[in-house]
């Protein structure tokens, strides 16, 4: 099966679907991995909040590429360079700090991106969005709140943090390099970039994190398929079963 | 006799419910930690089997079925563990007893999830055994515990319900699904019906426990009303039961099986299991990987706190 997009709008919600369905797969690996079983339960109700709304925004991209394919069919049958998440998302979990400062910066993002959709001409976007801003909104509280725990907690979550931020902070540059989707389909890509960095700003600062200086990225962008070497593993775990029984009903 | 037991006689005579402020012998007390502490860690451990598929899940909708189902077991662990601390022991000292080996869990979760028919199996027989003895455990005589009960039995029939579907899926899909779904069954099938504990006439806690009303009906009782609700499930299904001796015995109305291999159910509950250490030392893990975590936010609450005051 060689999935192709055809429309302009699907290739550029399909960015969006991908950083959900990604960053939920990152977040369920969390399950029965947690700091304690509180914990354990929150990570697994924002990871089936991304899996939920990483599938009906497929069902958009499916039904405007005419039904040619399933939401299925997107998630389990295309490639690395096929996939167009944020590289942000796909950074693993190397500890705790790490899935709280990658699910923060995400939350403020995607709050902004979520904010716009609503007044998208796209009905079916426009009435997805109300329901998923009340989602990210428990989310970003969520991440905020460790945010500030784990910055102003003892020594080591400071530390932590920090090496989390300064690592994670490298993967944001090319969010705001807007291409010629972006411009079309948000209805004001500067407000995104400069929200989000007011919001984050403060919030680091709050935690008490310093922002180093990051020279500008050669990575080249997500949105023409490049990625860090972390998403071939994750999609040959995750694509595992429909690949190796394509004939299967599951 | 004094006032306190006499009390305490009356409520179980009377089959009404012990509450955490009511007087109750030590031997009770001791007898409901273990089997309250027993049950959080099986919900717990419990996780770590289906979590092995979670990753694998071949749909958007078994993954996030699976996953809600995960973290419905998870609640279930603090539910019980809360039952726990009502009888005074704390979470983190019931944790420290498992991880120190001197508290158990079911012993069906040390057998591994080697394909993804197991998340049905799991489902289907696991959830389905457990649900038997959790229906029970709904008028066991400890309040606390008898009220958990009714909570999470209403959630484990969607696990059974959705653990069913997998088997169906597999069942009647392609040739090697179908032989996945024997296989699952064949493994899982007699570790299932051991869930139940040993037979009446061998098992150590049961006079007492019946005696105190903690339990209500006996391991074989139970036991057998499994069996004979499974075996037409899996004739829907066109899967074979692994027991060539099973047979339905028109005057009882009741199914015979085999004799267990009980050797291996002891081995398996002293440690010797497939997936023992493993599972132990996942959780382990995740609690010292958590430390750090949790001292940070206790860290935060306590400079939060004092700033307030």
């Amino acid at each position: 099966m060689k999935i192709t997009i055809e429309n302009k709008e699907a290739k550029f919600l399909l960015r969006i679907a991908d950083t959900a369905l990604i960053l939920g797969q990152r977040v369920a690996e969390l399950c029965s991995n947690g700091p304690f079983l509180e914990e354990d339960i929150a990570q697994s109700n924002i990871s089936l909040d991304l899996f939920g709304r990483a599938e009906e925004l497929y069902k958009i991209i499916a039904k405007i590429e005419g039904d040619k394919y399933t939401a299925d069919d997107y998630v389990f049958h295309r490639n690395e360079r096929e996939y167009f998440n944020l590289k942000l998302v796909e950074q693993p979990n190397e500890d705790f700090a790490w899935t709280i400062a990658r699910q923060y910066m995400h939350d403020v993002y995607v709050q902004e991106v979520f904010s716009q959709f609503q007044s998208s001409s796209n009905e079916e976007l426009a009435g997805l969005s109300a329901k998923v801003l009340k989602e990210i909104r428990y989310s970003y509280l969520h991440s905020k709140d460790w945010m500030m725990r784990l910055g102003l907690g003892t020594e080591e979550s400071h530390r932590r943090l920090q090496d989390a931020v300064s690592h994670l902070r490298k993967f944001v540059e090319e969010i705001f390099n807007w291409d010629e989707l972006d411009r079309e389909y948000y209805q004001d890509c500067d407000k995104i970039k400069s929200n989000w960095e007011s919001e984050v700003n403060a919030t680091l600062d709050a935690c008490n994190i310093t922002r180093e200086d990051i020279p500008s990225q050669s990575m080249r962008d997500y949105r023409d398929g490049f990625h860090s070497e972390h998403i071939g593993h994750l999609l040959s775990i995750m694509q595992y079963l429909p690949r190796a029984y394509p004939d299967a009903k599951w | 006799m004094d006032k306190f037991q006499e009390a305490f006689d009356e409520i179980i005579e009377k089959d009404l419910k012990v509450e955490p402020r009511d007087w109750m012998p030590e031997e009770y007390r001791k007898t409901l930690i273990r089997q309250v502490s027993q049950h959080a860690h099986s919900e717990v451990i419990g996780m770590q089997p289906e979590g092995n598929w979670l990753l694998r899940a071949p749909s958007l909708r078994a993954k996030q079925v699976l996953l809600a189902k995960i973290q419905d077991e998870a609640g279930h662990g603090l539910y019980l563990y809360s039952v726990a601390e009502t009888l005074g022991i704390s979470r983190a000292e019931t944790i420290e007893q498992l991880h120190q080996g001197k508290a158990k869990y079911s012993s069906i979760f040390n057998y591994p999830t080697l394909t993804w028919a197991d998340i049905g199996a799991v489902g289907w027989l696991v959830d389905g055994a457990a649900i038997i003895n959790q229906v029970s455990l709904q008028r066991t005589s400890y309040g606390p515990y008898s009220r958990a009960m009714v909570k999470i039995c209403k959630e484990e029939s969607f696990h059974q319900r959705q653990g069913y579907e997998i088997m169906c899926q597999m069942a009647f899909g392609t040739p090697e699904q179908k032989e996945m779904a024997q296989d699952a069954l064949n493994r899982f099938w007699e570790p299932s019906l051991m869930m139940f504990g040993p037979h009446d006439a061998d098992s150590v806690h049961k006079g007492q426990s019946m005696a105190w009303k903690i339990k209500r009906e006996s391991n074989d009782h139970l036991r057998q009303r499994f069996i004979d609700r499974t075996v037409a499930q899996a004739e829907y299904l066109g899967l074979t039961i692994p027991d060539p001796n099973l047979k339905f015995n028109e005057e009882t109305g009741h199914y015979e099986t085999s004799p267990f291999n009980w050797d291996e159910f002891w081995n398996v509950v002293k440690g010797n299991g497939p997936c023992n250490t493993q599972r132990l030392d996942h959780h382990k893990r995740a609690h010292e990987n958590g430390a750090w975590v949790r001292e940070a936010a206790a860290a935060y609450a306590a400079k939060t706190e004092n700033k307030v005051a």
